[in-house]
């Protein structure tokens, strides 16, 4: 890596504490704190409200209910099934019943309690199989298919048959849901939230306000995390500030506890999936029946997309001639599910790496040998169940230098020996691919503006649509924009993101922040280049009879401002700005982007919904202790295509970071809930993220080289979700180790997430089947 | 009699003193250290991301005085109220740049090699990361990776992945030496000046009473006076009745500044630790007497968390899934009670009567705890089963102790957190083995036994089941670790 990349732009700042965060920004006297007062059953109808106790203490400024609701009492991004606040029902434990704004927060807390609710409990459908039972369905299923599935399933070698379950996961990222809204003169509002969308944001807000979009900003400077639960989640938070502000005429602040913050909002989606997969004697995969369910919470949020991503997904890196994928959505009393790194396409992908594991136990193979057989392939066998073909294909390059590069194959040796000597550890290692399609699969969401300002004194401004959230976005975004216009980073800045300066955004998400604002901040300062090469031109032309300067060659490098044909004829990029401003020429310009040629047809399920793909692998050893259930990571290498990276640095720690985060949905978050539908586990005592001590003992990350990335900016790749399914080796890792225990006779059983109580239970299983439980052989079985 | 100081504290910010006047503005005593410092203009790196003290985006460090020198730990300021850091100084993320005109703005150096790492993305975790490395930086010279862990788990991170941290902590230099080293002298005159005379402080508004007395018996005073009085050990535990159940604690017996609480002694036969001893004050003199005790403390919570947490204050809990009092009882320590007329001990077992329920009595206070030092010819072991291995609760826990006589067993205690109401030895399977040979079969016998033993629940840590089978394999693996 080279010493002269970039850090993250605001690296000092994040160092020294001088970062602002929205609860960062200096109060107002008059500020008031704000409260969401949350239905405590999964399932119920409201009876009555009484509040007047809760009115009558001082310090109370607001209470309010879905009556005082001015606009339209809708939330919901895509369907409009999520009322703002609860009218007569309420559908999960989190759902808004009331707000409240007061002095402070603990004024608010007693107005809570002065509040009385009636409600009546009805049954909550807290699980899939109880919501497909009841057939509490959001959507129609969806179905994607290739080749002709059931007729190949009948007349294939083997087939097997399954279910597989995937958990949830809490996004805790560290700054919780955050919102400060204050009135302006007339209607207007402006809106701190901490929001990855802040034009839907402002949508919402105005909507439930009833006024105009053009009456409402959204500003936010950065986000203290988000991984998909700010995308459309952060809404809430700015609507209700936005409507107690309204009601009091005070700035209001709404800022959730970790616990609220946990209980109330939606969560990565659990799947359940049932599958029929069937193949040849070597492994090849010729026909898979996957379907796939969803539990979408209580509101479609954003099921929908998150579903058809897993469908999209189900293939992983893997050629299937006939596939058929299912997706069905289902309805359940518990917050409605969201947005999260991945976006369903760790649901999808876990599905056909658990049948592709199983497939080698059954042939007693290598599931790196299964893996690396039905791999697409660079010129045949290379076109998705959706049809899209899959250019640029580097997985064989991948697999081949991982493979050398983290000796597998030694390994592999070394871990059986292991296992072998070893009664009461197993070791286990395992290589995984991801294949992750890049572009919002709603096609119109892939577009992008940017604002360029450039002051007389050559400093540029940059506002462009994305969020930064820790990603590096803005630092990425720098270094095109500095590249592009030939001057050094200490002239550039990049705005806050503010919907008053760029308009109609999509949400930063789908790992296509730099993809999309890189390319608008690009367009938008092409723009201003144009008028300064004519002005450039113009100006070394002046007074010169010989050779003309031509506006094409005029060149932006190194603050100069030149004629590439002529050296001798240059100028200071400052000194060509002021010339430009005396000159009349407008310093300003937007910038727009839109990704070409991606289509999807829902009807027939084909299309090319991805501008590219992003791929990668990576390979982990584990062991575990078989007496606890403990898992130990010992060593993971991952090989990684970012394209031609735009800063390796950020890169690196996007890989670093999604992987780490996919080991913790992996490994040990689990959430559970009791059974009226309260999460148990809502807070860092119970719900337990990856600590520094549950990294890989030995972590080596590279980036895969002479890759470039055809049309994308500076010919990058994505890099936001990808790496967080490279956690998938992990998992793989953890089963290759407990089927060791049975001796890679028993399938093991084991679903996601793979805590030490689950890895024991699969031991369990299999040590009875293999009726070994107690059997015990050796004298130093145990090793420190 | 010492003398009182009424209403006010005073503690070393931003290099100078600064006192409050808890009768004369808004901060109550029970205010936490965290509240305090986002209230003021400059102090909002420090950031809360759980208060509840597992996250460690709060972390600040505390610096005290100890026999004439300046002693630096990391806790977390969501759960520290104010009172406690009376005569202290309190640095936080903002402290530690240092800006001069000569070189204008100078990062610290973990500043420097959090950010050569790239150690950050959000920046939210960051300041309490950076926070916690200090901590590092000025306690352990040229770190290894154990030790950086050691520091860091306490500091939760979303976004890196954390390998940049360990980078980070492993490129940090062998002499500690900064800023904070030159201007020590000062500090010391400035915590001099406070605590000149050192003064027990009674703290009186209009809602709430808190006292933190100099001596055992001004607290068994105050106790006297106040039986209704929450007692105050380290605060980790019952910082969280405020800040996580909004509850209004209204009379507070803060022990933090009662130094005969913190001493440690030790003779030919036992060890005798001071109730007010942090557990990270333990580790430190027990790392090479009693292995055991410290592998419970590297298991337990964070370096944050040991910074405060005390072993009077843990025991007192008496909670079922409590890692010490397991370990205790195999190691047949007792507890010394003292009221103002008498001291007695009692042996660990006998102080844990029931579900977060102990022999105290009111009139009473934990003075120390007493542990007889093993013998040659016994093992111990201390095992924690949770989902997490560091900063989690357990799911089961162990404490084990077991005497030979040639092979066989002549001594046997097997105690189990996590496996009922209360800490609780699993006797029938004590019974079965004693007398007979250490041996794999018997070993297999006793888990049968032992899984019969115990009816545990199914709560959110852990099923019955996953607990029932892990109390009878750690009894395989004891067994394991002790034949070799």
């Amino acid at each position: 890596m080279n010493d002269t990349t970039p850090h993250h732009n605001s690296a000092i700042k994040h160092v020294t504490g001088q970062s602002l965060y929205i609860n960062d920004i200096e109060e107002s006297e008059q500020l008031l704190h704000g409260m969401v007062l949350y239905s405590p059953h999964a399932h119920a109808i409201i009876h009555s409200v009484h509040v007047a106790d809760a009115l009558q203490l001082p310090g109370v400024k607001a209470v309010l209910s879905y009556k005082d609701i001015t606009g339209l009492n809708q939330m919901g991004p895509v369907l409009k099934d999520e009322p703002c606040l609860a009218k007569s029902t309420v559908h999960f434990i989190g759902q808004a019943v009331l707000l409240i704004a007061a002095e402070n927060l603990d004024i608010a807390r007693h107005a809570a309690k002065l509040i009385r609710i009636e409600y009546e409990a009805l049954e909550p459908i807290l699980d899939i199989p109880t919501a497909i039972t009841k057939n509490s369905r959001l959507q129609p299923e969806q179905t994607i298919e290739t080749g002709n599935t059931s007729n190949a399933l009948q007349n294939c070698r083997h087939t097997l048959h399954g279910d597989f379950v995937t958990g949830g996961q809490e996004h805790w990222y560290l700054e919780t849901q955050t919102a400060m809204a204050i009135p302006g003169e007339d209607r207007e509002l402006k809106i701190f939230s901490s929001t990855q969308h802040p034009s839907e944001t402002q949508a919402i807000a105005a909507k439930v306000l009833g006024i105009n979009r053009n009456e409402v900003e959204v500003e936010v400077r950065r986000l203290g995390g988000a991984f998909g639960g700010k995308e459309t989640q952060a809404n809430h938070y700015a609507a209700w500030a936005a409507l107690l502000a309204t009601a009091t005429r005070r700035p209001v602040k709404i800022r959730l506890t970790r616990d609220e913050d946990q209980i109330m909002t939606g969560k990565r989606h659990d799947f359940l999936s049932n599958y029929h997969v069937g193949f040849d004697d070597t492994g090849k995969i010729t026909a898979l029946d996957v379907k796939l369910h969803a539990n979408a919470g209580a509101a479609a949020d954003l099921t929908m997309p998150i579903l058809a991503r897993a469908m999209f997904h189900i293939d992983n890196a893997y050629f299937i001639p006939n596939l058929t994928v299912s997706g069905n959505s289902w309805k359940t009393n518990l917050p409605p599910n969201t947005a999260f790194r991945g976006f369903g396409g760790p649901q999808g992908m876990a599905v056909i790496e658990n049948i592709v594991d199983r497939i080698a136990r059954f042939l007693k193979k290598d599931g790196l040998e299964v893996r690396k057989l039905n791999l697409y392939q660079p010129d045949r066998n290379n076109r998705t169940h959706y049809g899209q073909l899959i250019t640029n294909n580097c997985l064989g390059v991948l697999l081949e230098q991982l493979v050398s590069t983290s000796e597998y194959w030694k390994r592999r040796k070394e871990v059986q020996q292991f296992n072998r000597e070893n009664e009461f550890v197993k070791k286990g290692l395992a290589l995984t691919p991801v294949k992750f399609g890049i572009s919002f699969t709603t096609a119109f969401l892939n577009q992008a503006g940017a604002l360029i300002n450039i002051y007389q004194d050559g400093t540029v401004l940059i506002n462009h649509g994305g969020v930064e959230m820790g990603q590096g976005l803005h630092t990425k975004i720098l270094k095109i924009a500095a590249s592009e216009l030939g001057i050094d980073l200490q002239y550039i800045k990049t705005n806050a993101t503010n919907t008053t300066k760029v308009p109609n955004t999509s949400a930063t998400a789908a790992s296509s922040g730099t993809d999309l604002n890189g390319m608008a901040v690009k367009a938008g300062i092409e723009k201003i280049k144009v008028r300064l090469q004519e002005l450039a031109a113009t100006f070394f032309n002046e007074n010169k009879n010989s050779m003309q300067t031509k506006s094409a060659n005029v060149t932006f490098a190194d603050n100069m401002v030149f004629d590439t044909k002529n050296r001798q004829r240059q100028i200071s990029f400052q000194e060509l700005i002021q010339i430009a401003y005396l000159d009349r020429i407008s310093l300003s310009a937007t910038g727009f982007y839109k990704t070409p040629n991606i289509h999807f047809d829902r009807e027939t399920g084909k299309g090319e919904p991805f501008h590219y793909f992003a791929t990668g692998m990576s390979v982990s050893e584990v062991s575990i202790d078989t007496l606890t259930g403990k898992v130990e990571l010992l060593r993971t290498d991952i090989l990684h295509d970012a394209g031609k990276s735009i800063n390796e640095k950020i890169d690196i720690g996007q890989i670093e970071g999604g992987f780490i985060q996919g080991v913790g949905w992996i490994t040990n978050e689990e959430l559970r809930y009791d059974t009226k539908g309260n999460l148990l586990t809502h807070s860092p005592s119970t719900y337990k993220i990856p600590t520094i001590s549950d990294i890989p003992n030995d972590f080596r990350v590279s980036l895969l080289k002479g890759y470039p990335n055809p049309n994308t900016i500076k010919q990058s790749k994505a890099i936001g979700e990808p790496p967080f399914m490279h956690g998938l080796s992990v998992w793989m890792a953890i089963k290759d180790a407990v089927s060791a225990v049975g001796d890679h006779k028993t399938e093991p059983d084991l679903t996601i997430p793979a805590t030490s109580e689950t890895v024991l239970r699969t031991i369990d299983k299999i040590r009875e089947k293999e009726q070994h439980y107690l059997l015990i052989a050796s004298k130093q079985a145990f090793p420190q | 009699m010492t003398r009182v100081k009424n209403n006010t504290i005073q503690f070393i910010l931003d290099n100078e003193i600064v006192t409050i006047d808890f009768v004369h503005c808004s901060l109550a005593p029970t205010t936490t250290l965290l509240t305090y410092l986002r209230s003021l203009p400059d102090h909002k790196g420090v950031k809360e991301g759980c208060a509840e003290g597992d996250c460690g985006a709060c972390t600040v460090v505390i610096a005290e005085q100890k026999n004439g020198t300046i002693h630096y730990k990391a806790v977390n300021s969501c759960l520290v109220f104010l009172p406690m850091i009376h005569g202290k100084q309190v640095i936080t993320v903002e402290n530690l740049a240092h800006t001069t005109t000569a070189k204008g703005l100078q990062l610290h150096p973990v500043q420097t090699a959090l950010m050569e790492a790239d150690g950050t993305q959000c920046g939210y975790c960051t300041p309490g990361v950076v926070m916690s490395l200090f901590g590092l930086y000025k306690n352990v010279p040229a770190p290894d990776r154990t030790e950086v862990e050691e520091y860091l788990n306490g500091n939760l991170c979303r976004c890196t992945g954390y390998q940049p941290m360990i980078n980070a902590g492993a490129s940090l230099p062998a002499n500690n030496d900064d800023w904070f080293t030159e201007n020590e002298e000062h500090t010391l005159q400035l915590i001099q000046t406070i605590n000149t005379p050192q003064t027990s402080i009674t703290i009186e508004t209009s809602t709430q009473s808190y006292f933190q007395p100099l001596t055992i018996d001004e607290a068994l005073q105050a106790k006297e006076t106040h039986p209704d009085a929450v007692i105050l050990s380290g605060s980790t535990d019952i910082s969280l009745k405020q800040t996580k159940q909004f509850e209004l604690l209204q009379t507070v017996i803060d022990l933090s500044a009662i130094d005969s609480l913190q001493e440690f002694t030790e003779t030919d036969t036992v060890f005798t630790i001071g109730a007010g001893m942090a557990l990270e004050s333990i580790t430190k003199k027990l790392q090479n007497q009693l292995p055991v005790f410290t592998e419970m403390i590297r298991l337990f919570a964070s370096k944050q968390i040991r910074n405060l947490a005390t072993i009077g204050g843990n025991i007192a809990s008496a909670s079922p899934i409590n890692d010490a009092i397991p370990l205790l009882f195999s190691l047949e320590a007792s507890v010394t009670l003292t009221s103002r007329s008498e001291k007695r001990e009692l042996s660990v077992e006998d102080f844990i009567l029931s579900y977060r329920k102990t022999a105290i009595q009111p009139n009473e206070l934990i003075e120390n705890i007493i542990i007889p030092k093993p013998k040659n010819n016994c093992s111990n072991r201390f095992y924690k089963v949770s989902k997490r291995e560091h900063v989690d609760i357990s799911s089961v826990s162990a404490g084990f102790s077991l005497e030979l006589e040639g092979n066989l067993i002549k001594k046997i205690i097997l105690a189990y957190g996590g496996m009922a109401a209360t800490t609780k030895r699993a006797t029938k399977t004590e019974n079965f083995l004693l007398g007979s040979p250490w041996d794999q079969r018997n070993i297999q016998q006793a888990m049968l036994i032992v899984k019969d033993e115990f009816t545990p629940l199914s709560d959110v840590r852990a099923g019955a089941d996953y607990r029932t089978m892990v109390a009878g394999n750690l009894l395989m693996k004891f067994y394991l670790e002790t034949i070799a």
